[in-house]
Formats: C-alpha cells, sequence, structure tokens
C-alpha cells in the first residue's frame, strides 16, 4: 500500500516538475541477462512515467577498466552519466562524488535490504550506493567423488579440506593428471584479497583494519593459515592457482579436474548447463572454517547517484525503482543474488533457483573487506595485501611474519593508522 | 669438410629456420581459429584439442561463436568505425607527414634538429600519463569521439610517419630533383610527380604501419566512446563481448571476433599492396 | 645590393620548408601541448585521481620517492656469547643481519631492492619504491631481448620475402598474420595457450610429447615469465620489423646486387657490403620506433601479469587508477619521457640520422 501511495506522489511530482524530456543515463554492466534485465527495468520506468528517457549505457565487465572509465568521468566531473553501478568497494573510496541517498528518500528502502551491505554503503552517515545485488564467496564440491571416497559431507574446516584433497587425488590422479583439490583466485588481483580474508577470518586472524582504526593483520593466526595455504600450492592445488581468477579457477573446476572449487555462486548456473562436464555432479556448501567460524567474502555491486548529475533526485528515484523488490526478484530468477531479505523466502524465487535457500546464511554472515574502514584508500591497501599474500602463497617468502609486519607498516604509511604486532 | 655437404647443411639449417618462424607466427592464429569453433565446454577439456571435438573424440565444430557473433551490432558498426577512424588517421598522418619529410629530407633551413626532436618527444610518452589530460581537452573542446580518436591517435603515427618518411627522402637522389629543378618545376611539382612515386614502397608501408597501429588502439578507444556507444571500434566492442552471466568470458566469441577481423585485412592488404605500389611508380619519370 | 639568386633560392626553400612544417605544428598544438604540459605541471604535485583533494605543490617529492636509493653495509650476524660470526650449516656461507633492520625507516621508508659483495662487504641496496625500480629493470631487460629478437627475425623474413626465394608469397602472407591481429586479442590468445594444465597449448604439446605432466604455469614461474612475455610480444612485432626493413630493402637498386653478382661475390658479402650499409638509415629509423614502442611497452604487460609484474607503463596505469596518485605516475611518465629521451638520443647520434 505504501508503495502505491509513494509512487503516485512521486507520479504528481514529476509530472508536474517535467515539461521538457529528461535523460537519465544509468552505467551499467556489460553482460548479457544483465543487461536485457537493466533495460527492461528502465523501459518500465519510462512508460510509468512519460517524459523520462532513461538511457542504459553499457560499461567494460572487467572490473580494473570499469574502474579507470569512472575515473575518468569524476575527473572531468562530467554531467553525462547519472547513475552509476558500483563495486561493493568502491563506496569508501569514491564517496566524495555520490549524493547521499538518504537525502532523497533512502530511509524507506534501506531497511529492507541486508544491513551488511547497507553498513558497507554508508560513509559518514551518507548512503552512498542502494544494494542492487550480492555476491558471497562459497565452496563448490564434487558430491560424485566425495561419495566415492567414503565421505558423506562437504569439509567444516580447512584441514578437512586438505585430507579430503589428498585422498580424492591420490587417486583420480592416476587416470587424470589434471586431476587437482582445490582450484581459488590465487592470482595476484582483488580476487585473491576476497580469498585470503576468508582464510584469515576463518581462523580468527582478524580483517586486515579493525574498527579502531588499527592494523591488526600481523598475527600468529594469520601467520598459520597463509602458511598452509602455501604448503598446498603443488600438491591439492596447482600451480597454475597463482595465475587463476574466477574463471580460470572455473574453467578447472567445469572441465571436471578439481574436487573443490572457491568461486561465487555465479558458477552454479553455468556447471549445470547443458554440456557441462560435471552436470549435476556437484553442490555448494559454506566455505570451511579454521580456529574460528566460516567466513565468506561480501561482493556485490549498489547503484549510486552522481553528485555531478543534472537532476539527482529523478537519478535516485531511478536507482531506487531499479533496485526495487519486482526488479530484484526478476533478476533473482536469473540467478543473481537480491539483496532484499524477503526475497529469500519467496517460493517463485526458491523454485526457479533452490539453492538460494542454503545461500541465506552465507550472505547474512558475510564478511566485508575493510573498504569502508580504510576509506580513501582501499584500493591501495587491497594491492599491498593481495601482494604480500601472493608473494607468500608462492612460497616467494622465507618468513611470513616477516612480511606480515612489513605489509603492516606499509598499510600504516599509506592510512595512518597504528599497526599492531603480537 | 665437402663444399657440397656444407651447401646442403646450410640448406637444410635455412629451411629448419623458414619452418620454426613459419610455424611460430601463424600458430597462434590458427589455435585462435580453432577455438572460435569450440564451445565453452569444449574450450575447457583436457588436454586441448587440434580441432574441435566432442567427449567422444568425434569431430565437432560449433558455428554458434560467429553466428553470436555476426549478429552483433555494436560489432558489426564497430568495423565500420574502425576502419574509419583508422583511415582518416593514416591519410592525414602519411600527407602532413610526407609535408613534412619533405622539408625536413631535402630542404635547407634554420632549426631541422629541433623540430624533428620536437615531434619525436610527442611518442615519448606512455599512452595511460596523457590520457587524462587527453580526455579533459576534448571535453573543454566538445570533440565528437571519432574526431578526438583520429586526432589522438595522430600523436603517435604522425611522428613515426614523419621521420621514417624523413629517411626515405634523405635517400633519394639529388640528382633527380635538381635536373627537375633545372627544367623549371617548382619544388612542390617535384615533391608530387617525381619523390612521391620513389617512395612508394615506404608510403604504403608506412600507411599500412600507422593504419595498424590506429586500428589495434584500445585505451583511448574505450575512454573517448564511453558515452558515444555507437563510434567504438573494435578492440573496444570485442572486449565488450560478454557472457551471459556477470564474470563469465566468452572467449570462443572473442576468438571469432578476432579471426573475422583479421582476415579481411591480411587479404586486402595482400591485394592492394601490390596494386598500389604499382600505381603510385606508374607516375616516375625513368633514366 | 641586393640578395644574391643563391640568397634567393636558400630563403624560398626556408620559407617553403616552414610552410610545410605548419601541419604537424597545429595537430602537435591541439592534442599535444596541453595534454603533456599537464604530465609535467601535475608531476610536481600530489594530485590525487578524480578527487576534489585541494592540490599542492610538492616540488620534486616524486622524483625523489620514485628514485630514492640508499647503500648500507650489513654486518654479519655474531653470536651473543662468543662473538663469533655465525654461518650457515649447510653452505657455510655468512649470515648477514636482516635488512629489516639497517634501511632506515623515518622520514621515508626504504625497501630492499638487492644484495651484493663488495670487497668483502656486503652492501644492502635500498630503494623508496622498489617496485618502479624493479619495473625499470624488467622493462628494459624486456627491451633489449625483444628487440634484439624482432630485428633478427624482421630482418630474415623481410630477405626472404625480398629475395626469390621460392616461398616467399606464403611467408609474406603469414608475416601479416600476427601484425593484423588486434593486440589486445593477440595477448588473449598468449594467455590462453600458456594456460597451466593441459587446456593450454604449451602444456598440452608438453604433455604429449611425454616432457613433462603438463602443468608448467608459464605466467607465475619467475623463470618462465620474462622469456614468456618476449616471445608474445616478438611474435607481434617481428612483423612490424619486417615489413619497415622490407621497405627499405626494395629501394635498393637491384643494378647493384647484379654488379656484384658479375664480380663474384657471394652472398654473404653482397649482404654485408650492400645491403646493411644502404639499409642503415631505415634500419636506424624501425629500431628507434621499435625500441620506443618497447620501452612503452603495455598492453601485454597489463594483460598477461597485470599486478605480477610491472612494466614502466603498467606501473604508472596501476598507479593511476588503482592508487589515484596522479603526481606519482605523472612523475613516473616523466621519467619515462626522459629515459626514452636518452635512448633516443644514443640511436640518433650513432646512426647519425639527424645528419644532412
Amino acid at each position: 500500500m505504501k508503495k502505491v501511495l509513494l509512487t503516485v506522489l512521486l507520479v504528481a511530482l514529476l509530472s508536474v516538475a517535467l515539461f521538457a524530456e529528461k535523460t537519465i543515463t544509468v552505467a551499467a554492466g556489460a553482460v548479457g541477462i544483465e543487461l536485457e534485465l537493466a533495460r527492461q527495468a528502465a523501459a518500465e520506468f519510462e512508460a510509468l512515467f512519460p517524459g523520462v528517457k532513461v538511457n542504459v549505457l553499457d560499461t567494460p565487465d572487467m572490473v580494473q577498466d570499469r574502474l579507470g572509465l569512472y575515473l575518468q568521468f569524476f575527473e572531468a566531473k562530467s554531467d553525462k552519466v547519472d547513475v552509476y553501478q558500483i563495486d561493493v568497494i568502491w563506496p569508501g573510496d569514491l564517496a566524495q562524488h555520490f549524493v547521499d541517498l538518504y537525502q532523497y528518500g533512502a530511509y524507506d528502502y534501506a531497511p529492507n535490504h541486508f544491513p551488511a551491505i547497507v553498513e558497507n554503503n554508508t560513509v559518514d552517515g551518507k548512503l552512498i550506493g542502494i544494494p542492487w545485488f550480492t555476491d558471497a564467496g562459497v565452496l563448490y564440491y564434487r558430491t560424485d567423488l566425495l561419495e566415492k571416497y567414503g565421505y558423506d559431507h562437504p569439509p567444516a574446516t580447512w584441514d578437512e579440506l586438505e585430507e579430503m584433497a589428498e585422498v580424492v587425488m591420490a587417486g583420480e590422479k592416476k587416470n587424470n593428471p589434471d586431476f587437482w583439490g582445490f582450484v581459488f583466485q590465487g592470482n595476484a588481483y582483488e580476487g585473491l584479497t576476497c580469498d585470503a580474508l576468508e582464510w584469515i577470518a576463518s581462523n580468527d586472524g582478524g580483517s586486515i583494519v579493525n574498527r579502531n582504526q588499527e592494523v591488526t593483520i600481523a598475527n600468529e593466526n594469520a601467520v598459520e593459515i597463509l602458511d598452509k595455504v602455501a604448503s598446498w600450492i603443488g600438491t591439492i592445488s596447482p600451480e597454475g592457482v597463482l595465475a587463476m581468477d574466477e574463471e580460470g579457477a572455473r574453467q578447472a573446476w567445469q572441465a571436471g579436474n578439481a574436487l573443490f572449487m572457491r568461486n561465487w555462486p555465479y558458477a552454479y548456473a553455468l556447471g549445470n548447463a547443458d554440456d557441462s562436464a560435471i552436470k549435476g555432479k556437484f553442490d555448494v556448501s559454506v566455505l570451511p572454517a579454521g580456529k574460528g567460524g566460516s567466513a565468506a567474502t561480501l561482493g556485490g555491486w549498489q547503484l549510486a547517484v552522481s553528485k555531478y548529475s543534472k537532476d539527482p533526485a529523478l537519478a535516485a528515484q531511478v536507482a531506487f525503482f531499479m533496485a526495487n523488490y519486482d526488479h530484484q526478484k526478476a533478476r533473482a530468477m536469473q540467478s543473481y543474488n537480491p539483496t532484499i531479505k524477503t526475497l529469500y523466502e519467496d517460493p517463485e524465487v526458491l523454485e526457479a533457483v533452490p539453492f538460494f535457500g542454503s545461500l541465506y546464511d552465507v550472505f547474512i554472515n558475510a564478511v566485508a573487506r575493510p573498504s569502508t574502514a580504510s576509506a580513501p584508500n582501499y584500493n591501495e591497501v587491497s594491492t599491498l595485501f593481495f601482494k604480500a599474500v601472493h608473494k607468500i602463497i608462492s612460497g616467494d617468502s622465507n618468513d611470513t611474519m616477516a612480511t606480515l609486519e612489513e605489509l603492516a607498516l606499509d598499510i600504516s604509511d599509506v592510512t595512518g593508522f597504528e599497526p599492531v604486532f603480537e | 669438410m665437402k663444399r657440397a655437404t656444407k651447401k646442403k647443411i646450410k640448406k637444410v639449417l635455412f629451411w629448419f629456420v623458414v619452418i620454426f618462424v613459419f610455424v611460430y607466427l601463424i600458430f597462434p592464429f590458427y589455435w585462435a581459429l580453432n577455438s572460435s569453433f569450440k564451445t565453452e565446454n569444449q574450450l575447457m577439456m583436457t588436454p586441448a584439442t587440434f580441432i574441435p571435438r566432442d567427449t567422444q573424440g568425434n569431430f565437432a565444430p560449433t558455428f554458434d561463436n560467429y553466428k553470436s557473433v555476426f549478429t552483433n551490432p555494436t560489432f558489426l558498426r564497430a568495423i565500420l568505425n574502425s576502419t574509419l577512424v583508422g583511415g582518416i588517421t593514416t591519410l592525414l598522418s602519411l600527407i602532413i607527414g610526407s609535408f613534412s619529410a619533405f622539408a625536413l629530407g631535402k630542404l635547407r633551413f634554420k632549426g631541422k634538429r629541433l623540430f624533428l626532436y620536437l615531434v619525436l618527444s610527442m611518442t615519448m610518452f606512455p599512452q595511460v600519463t596523457v590520457l587524462a589530460g587527453l580526455y579533459a581537452v576534448i571535453n573543454t573542446l566538445n570533440m565528437s569521439a571519432t574526431l578526438s580518436m583520429i586526432l589522438s591517435y595522430m600523436i603517435f603515427t604522425l611522428p613515426f610517419t614523419t621521420w621514417v618518411l624523413t629517411a626515405f627522402f634523405k635517400e633519394l637522389p639529388v640528382e633527380i630533383m635538381q635536373s627537375a629543378q633545372v627544367d623549371g618545376a617548382t619544388a612542390f611539382q617535384t615533391f608530387y610527380h617525381i619523390l612521391m612515386p620513389l617512395t612508394a614502397p615506404a608510403m604504403v608501408t608506412t600507411g599500412l604501419l600507422a593504419f595498424i597501429a590506429a586500428w589495434n588502439e584500445y585505451l583511448f578507444a574505450l575512454t573517448f566512446t564511453s558515452i558515444e556507444t555507437q563510434a567504438r571500434t573494435i578492440p573496444v566492442a570485442i572486449s565488450l563481448f560478454t557472457g551471459q552471466i556477470a564474470r563469465q568470458e566468452p572467449f570462443g566469441e572473442i576468438m571469432a571476433g578476432a579471426v573475422i577481423v583479421t582476415i579481411p585485412v591480411v587479404v586486402l592488404v595482400l591485394i592492394f599492396q601490390k596494386k598500389i605500389v604499382a600505381g603510385l611508380t606508374a607516375g616516375a619519370v625513368k633514366g | 645590393m641586393g640578395k644574391t639568386p643563391k640568397g634567393n633560392i636558400l630563403k624560398n626553400e626556408q620559407s617553403l620548408a616552414y610552410k610545410l612544417l605548419i601541419p604537424t605544428l597545429v595537430v602537435l598544438a591541439i592534442v599535444a601541448i596541453y595534454p603533456l604540459g599537464q604530465v609535467v605541471v601535475t608531476s610536481f604535485t600530489n594530485r590525487v585521481f578524480a578527487s576534489n583533494q585541494e592540490t599542492k605543490f610538492v616540488g620534486f617529492d616524486n622524483y625523489a620517492r620514485l628514485l630514492g636509493v640508499t647503500f648500507k653495509v650489513l654486518e654479519p650476524k655474531t653470536d651473543k656469547n662468543s662473538g663469533e660470526i655465525i654461518k650457515d650449516e649447510k653452505t657455510g656461507a655468512i649470515v648477514y643481519e636482516s635488512s629489516i633492520s639497517v634501511l632506515p625507516r623515518t622520514p621515508n621508508r626504504y625497501k630492499e631492492l638487492f644484495q651484493f659483495n663488495w670487497f668483502g662487504k656486503r652492501i644492502v641496496v635500498g630503494a623508496r619504491d622498489r617496485e618502479f625500480l624493479v619495473a625499470v629493470g624488467n622493462t628494459l631487460v624486456f627491451t633489449v631481448f625483444s628487440v634484439l629478437l624482432e630485428t633478427i627475425i624482421g630482418l630474415f623474413l623481410a630477405l626472404v620475402v625480398n629475395s626469390n626465394f621460392k616461398g616467399k608469397g606464403l611467408m609474406r602472407t603469414t608475416m601479416l598474420i600476427p601484425w593484423a591481429v588486434i593486440t589486445v586479442v593477440s595477448a588473449r590468445i598468449w594467455e590462453w595457450m600458456l594456460q597451466p594444465g593441459t587446456a593450454g597449448f604449451f602444456n598440452m604439446i608438453m604433455f604429449r610429447l611425454g616432457l613433462s605432466d603438463g602443468q608448467a604455469s608459464f605466467l607465475t614461474n619467475s623463470a618462465l615469465q620474462m622469456p614468456t612475455m618476449v616471445a608474445v610480444d616478438v611474435w607481434k612485432t617481428a612483423p612490424y620489423m619486417a615489413l619497415l626493413i622490407l621497405a627499405g630493402l626494395q629501394m635498393i637498386p637491384k643494378e647493384l646486387y647484379e654488379a656484384s653478382e658479375v664480380d663474384g661475390a657471394s652472398k654473404i658479402r653482397q649482404f654485408f657490403q650492400i645491403t646493411l650499409p644502404l639499409l642503415k638509415p631505415s634500419l636506424a629509423v624501425a629500431l628507434i620506433f621499435r625500441t620506443l614502442d618497447a620501452l612503452r611497452v603495455f598492453d601485454v604487460f597489463q594483460v598477461l601479469m597485470s599486478s605480477k609484474m610491472y612494466s614502466m607503463a603498467s606501473y604508472n596505469y596501476f598507479q593511476l587508477i588503482q592508487n589515484r596518485n596522479m603526481g606519482l605516475s605523472s612523475a613516473v611518465g616523466m621519467i619515462i619521457f626522459i629515459l626514452i629521451g636518452i635512448f633516443s638520443i644514443i640511436y640518433i647520434r650513432s646512426f647519425g640520422v639527424d645528419q644532412s
């Protein structure tokens, strides 16, 4: 009821204000289905508000290129794009270029979304982006192989994962030299930050920077888990994992060459495609735990409104519209994880994507990268972090603690936070 | 060792090198061709296959990648855009460059060295560094995407054409020029009727290299065509090929796009290189 | 006293020359002056890319950070009680103290670049921006090997295509293919071929021939990274060289070769006495531009190596986009410019290209 009233109010307001045609440009992704859905939502908005044209712009899917592009726009203070699709780690760094959505009516919408994400998107009390869809790391495992070797459940701890991988590899490698136990994102890029954060947080090693603005990465638990991962390279994980990103890991996994994979939920639908070698032979679960509990890194995208837009109020309405219940539901049917809590109980969604039910817990408990905590330098901090982790797991560091201590000093130099040493 | 054996060994060695270079140059393209006929799951198969095969080992190419590329309007328009931008950049670089090259190669004047170095210095900066400044210029002057690409590419192609053509012009015998001057030809006539035909191979080569530099350029094109999407060039269009789901990378399609773009270029060059050179030299004065 | 006729011709030539140079200068003025000027100015500031933060003039700070190096002596570790020098149990080499304790930390941190022995002392070289200096080193090594190989292969190709060799048509076609493939796509093709695991071509071949288990990781193994990058780049650039050299070869009059054949000179002698000297100017220009391009290499490093191994230009890109440190990245651009400038001057002087 509230929604209808709000819509009517908006229509009234906007019809009065609109004599000339206004254009709102949304910079979205380039991906097939996603773009389709975005264009559909745009068309619906145009139908509701005649006199407004919503233009959906496709931008490169490669995060690096997209960020570079956005930065060029901000540097030029361009008013050509009104709504930006931003990664979950960008609100902190780019806050100064976006408006506070609470000023434009977000109080009505924000409570419907996962609190962790809303908190992530809030910088200095301002809501920078309305959550659009979310992502969290999950463990994929081969049900057929686990059964074959006598295991009846996916691993609950990293030690268990290691043991299972060793046993299955010993058996399978004879027939398939490309078979490995565990593939993940080990290349030196943001994806490694996601994976490494999961390892460290699950072993009670903290999350690089804590709320008191201290750099806590140099601790024994972090050393322990990173050394463990380093020992996997060449034994249960191929050396090539050090160059793998999401697609690289998925390629090894989907060809049937891996027992376990850490990846985002997107690989689920692809793995069950008709000509996939592993169709019907796998499932997902939460990631294994170390000393602490299981941890999954939060991913996902939000919609933010540019400060340089000619009509931020209208742009905000477009953003809220595209991120509302109905549109998130349409996307959920296509495997885009919604950010609105109630959608995880919607029977139609659960019928289309059954494993969403198990994902609810993952999303509620997801660990956010310290992007807001270390704003506006998150990118730099993340780069230092993944480089240090890559060095450790490649075996290029002969003293893990020393590398982490140097990392803490580096992060301290960049952010001004105090490093904490054990 | 006998002379005949030595000669034979040299010949074998020669052929060995020829074959090695041949395979080195052509094989990656063959691999791209091979991959373009494979589905995503065929691409993931281990070990990789030389021709597209299904899991039973039968020959099983797919044309889906080509279908999807040919029905992609952005890609098709991008081919036109790239040709347009590349063509105009090349023409302008050759014309302007040959003017300067003539002056630098054959005329006497003060400040020659300074000018040469000034022109060269334009290319001494990496592209990334000048990108932000260029984008600011383009926004201030409100240039269209196509025009901004053409002018930006000139930063790199103009010094190249100038220097290469200068070197070639310098090599040309002065006698021909002087005899033409004695005959009463103006400097410009000398340039147009005599020098240009003689440097035809240089012009064609420089033009081809300048064209391909513009054809391949990605970073500037990405930024300048971000809003004006109908002006997108091929490298940008290919980078926007995505799968159906986020993060999925349609490798087969990218390969199909690459093949579609490469083959016509090679064919055209082979056909026209001889013709262009012949055409330009036809006007040369012999003896 | 009027001007001599010769003076008039010279004056005409000069004015014609200046007129011919105007178009180039116009293009320069529009597209080059502001961006390049901005790079120079920004390199002396602490400007943040895409930010409303106030920009301050910092003088040579950025340069000092990029190029700051220090030399420190490392003392051997001594046993606390006996005062004896500690030696490594396995190799017998002297164990030195850790460089972290010796390299200065305030006001600026220096990180270890490398160590070496000098007359019995162990010296550690510390750098303020280790990654930049490593990137410079990588780029220089890459340039040397890449330009060397592409010149040799390019020369070979050009000679073959220019001769009466039977397969020259095929060679000419083959040569054009790497040249025509879009650069970013070619990097992706090679990345695909270099996959660790037998889905990648090279691993597949090695596996099938029984040479290895097919799990070689070309892009992460530090021994294989640079050779891989060179092989990928030379694939694309050898045809460039070949085309440039071919144009130069085609301008050498055939009569010279015919005359020399009559004199009984072997092909090799012909090469060194006729071809090479007459090819010098075109070879010089080709070398200048190929070296310039190699020093500015960006695409292959960004696609294949991203943050694992930087070239100067890809380091520049990451500083700008990841760290948004525009001042620093402009300084990097300036240093690249100066480095390239030095190379160019060396080339030009040795080949005498700018002589009239």
